[in-house]
């Protein structure tokens, strides 16, 4: 049992990490992915309600909620894009409005760096955006 | 009706939620460098878990450690979140054992 969830926490996690943030950053009309996620994941629950496999009512229970919460995730991204905690995409419309909003919105990935073990002074900070200008 | 899958999700959400907490947490205190710890705990946990007979501790301890190796490869992108100034940033972390050869690896990032 303990395998089973193991795996499907795992990997559902991995997958919902990577496909929110690619899907975020390509389709224009988030509503779509983001009930797709919804409905996928209450379906999965209602799956994991009636299957006689304890194995398989684990492994839906938990890709469900997982589901369930990549639909708010999606929001929760587009909120990192508006601050800037995550690269915005200019061929995508809502992002290339979003940079023109916000001032704080980059195409530049923050996160693509090694930890080098001090904190960023403010000097610096302004020379890596202004370097991706 | 079965119930075990959808108590175990629910339950397994609140073990994902907790470790964003453990994560930015360790970070600050501990530093990214621990993580070859940490996913062996989560190892030692997912396989623990196989010989727990009751279901559900097995499926959590499972859950659990599942979320542990995770947030191991979530370890190196908080300590750069810190030093950018998204989160407090603490000098004097507390280093590992074995830190000369943990440096020396590739912190693991999905």
């Amino acid at each position: 049992m303990g395998l089973a969830s193991a795996a499907a926490t795992f990997f559902a996690v991995w997958l919902g990490h990577v496909s929110v943030r690619k899907i975020e950053r390509e389709v224009e009309g988030l509503w779509i992915p983001a009930l797709l996620a919804l409905s996928v994941g209450i379906g999965l629950e209602l799956a994991s309600l009636l299957s006689p496999s304890l194995v398989l009512s684990t492994v839906f229970g938990i890709v469900g909620v997982t589901l369930l919460w990549d639909a708010l995730e999606l929001y929760r991204q587009q909120k990192r894009i508006e601050h800037g905690h995550a690269p915005a995409n200019p061929q995508n419309p809502r992002h290339a409005n979003i940079l023109a909003r916000h001032p704080k919105a980059t195409t530049l990935d923050w996160l693509d760096r090694d930890p080098r073990g001090v904190p960023f002074t403010a000097d610096e900070l302004r020379a890596i955006t202004e370097g991706t200008k | 009706m079965n119930w075990f899958g959808i108590s175990v999700g629910v339950a397994t959400l609140f073990i994902i939620g907790l470790g964003f907490i453990w994560v930015i947490r360790g970070e600050r205190y501990f530093g990214f460098l621990w993580w070859p710890y940490v996913m062996g705990a989560g190892v030692l946990f997912v396989i623990s878990s196989i010989f727990i007979s009751n279901h559900y501790v097995s499926a959590l301890v499972g859950a659990w450690g599942a979320s542990l190796l995770w947030g191991s490869t979530e370890l190196k992108e908080q300590a750069v979140r810190g030093e950018l100034g998204w989160y407090p940033f603490r000098y004097g972390k507390i280093l590992p054992p074995l830190v000369k050869i943990i440096r020396k690896w590739k912190a693991p990032s999905l």
